[in-house]
């Protein structure tokens, strides 16, 4: 067997400042299935993917007016499958010549004692629900279509109701900081999605 | 496969051989093994960082601050491997690396804790052999030996094969079974199995020179 590469060199590393561009927007249940239509004639050529998510959001309180926000995800549908630990940073609305939210990411594969791990580092489990829903992708652009359902009971994933009789629409690309040519494409796209769904720059601070 | 690792050796398990330091001992050590046959294969480097929790965060957690190591291994090159004592080690990509500066305010690295072991990796049949030198700062603080057995997962399954073959370099300073192993004797063995056997190990040099632990002020 060969030997593996190895260096010399302290290994540390990732991928520092990148950034998530991102549209939203929302259908109707009954105009699910037009709007799938769409997006698989216009996406890249794969086969449909589909996903059944379990989200749990964490925060970590300090002494800072804001507590640190971690999101854990895993797969109910993918046995194996590596857990996702996400960081979003404040959200910039930016000016007019961006057509899209950014905000700062960090996106991390992890073993399936994240939980655990983060409960140990001080962070509590804040909210938890499960996405279930269709994935697209165009190049870099990635396009989510899901339905967001309540636990009923905390932990019990088998327990869940629908929160609403709509299905949320994200548009993302993660790239490096600067990127912002990637919103235009962005932009182009969002266009030949309507008059099916309208993908906007939301404020999230306008909801609250 | 080939996770089976036995990482034993401090500066107590394996002494600096009077009147020699640690680099002469680590000679000793790796011409021992080229005798034996052992082939040189490249080099490798297992590093470890401290954080604690920032004093800002205690008072309303309301808990002593525990200390965090987030700790790499050449060996395993897009990982990072992160751990409580005692606790759950958490095997996550390098990009948790890039966490730990947004948790700044949150999570400080202990000034001064960065501790890693560097050396030779060397092969002898099965058997991956590691013999490093553990470095704070500047100074060498002792010596570690990794041994791995590629065939075998189940680390008592090869227990005594692996000891035999520590005696034969090591002699009287041969360790007894790592901790890791006591509760769970089927376990399949996996590299966070290693990294807490790091942890241990450069803990235990720490405390060993005598130098309070990173960490606390």
């Amino acid at each position: 067997m060969e030997a593996p590469p190895v260096t010399m060199m302290p290994v540390t590393g990732g991928t520092i400042n990148m950034m998530e561009y991102l549209l939203q927007g929302s259908v109707l249940d009954h105009s699910l299935e037009s709007l799938i239509h769409r997006l698989r004639g216009l996406c890249d050529n794969m086969e449909p993917e589909t996903f059944l998510d379990h989200e749990m959001v964490f925060l970590l309180k300090g002494q800072q007016a804001s507590p640190f926000v971690l999101r854990a995800r895993r797969s109910m549908d993918r046995a194996g499958a590596p857990w996702h630990l996400r960081y979003l940073g404040q959200p910039e609305m930016g000016d007019k010549n961006r057509h899209a939210l950014v905000r700062n990411c960090v996106d991390i594969a992890t073993s399936e004692n994240l939980t655990d791990f983060l409960m140990e580092m001080g962070f509590r489990m804040d909210h938890e629900f499960v996405a279930r829903g269709h994935l697209f992708r165009k190049g870099i652009m990635k396009i989510v279509v899901y339905k967001i359902f309540r636990i009923l009971t905390p932990g019990n994933t088998d327990n869940t109701e629908a929160l609403s009789l709509s299905y949320l629409v994200e548009l993302s690309v993660v790239a490096p900081a600067g990127q912002d040519v990637v919103s235009d494409d962005m932009r182009n796209f969002a266009e030949q999605l309507k008059p099916l769904v309208h993908l906007e720059k939301i404020d999230p601070k306008r909801l609250m | 496969m080939r996770p089976f690792l036995l990482e034993g050796g401090s500066v107590s398990q394996m002494p600096v051989a009077e009147g020699k330091n640690v680099q002469q001992t680590v000679e000793l050590l790796t011409r021992k093994l080229e005798m034996l046959g052992a082939e040189k294969q490249g080099t490798f480097c297992v590093d470890c960082e401290t954080y604690h929790t920032a004093a800002s965060t205690l008072g309303s957690q309301g808990q002593a601050g525990k200390l965090m190591y987030v700790m790499h291994n050449s060996e395993y090159p897009l990982s990072c491997f992160a751990l409580f004592e005692n606790g759950p080690c958490l095997v996550a990509d390098t990009n948790f690396d890039v966490l730990m500066v947004k948790l700044k305010g949150f999570f400080q690295s202990a000034k001064a804790s960065k501790i890693e072991t560097r050396g030779t990796r060397y092969q002898y049949c099965d058997f991956l052999v590691k013999v490093g030198t553990v470095t704070m700062g500047p100074s060498a603080r002792g010596i570690s030996v990794e041994v791995e057995y590629g065939p075998c997962v189940v680390a008592s399954d090869c227990w005594s094969l692996l000891l035999e073959f520590l005696q034969s370099f090591l002699g009287s300073h041969t360790p007894g079974a790592p901790t890791v192993f006591g509760n769970r004797h089927d376990a399949v063995y996996s590299p966070a199995d290693t990294m807490v056997q790091y942890m241990e190990l450069f803990n235990k040099i720490r405390k060993q020179q005598q130098v309070p632990v990173a960490g606390i002020r």
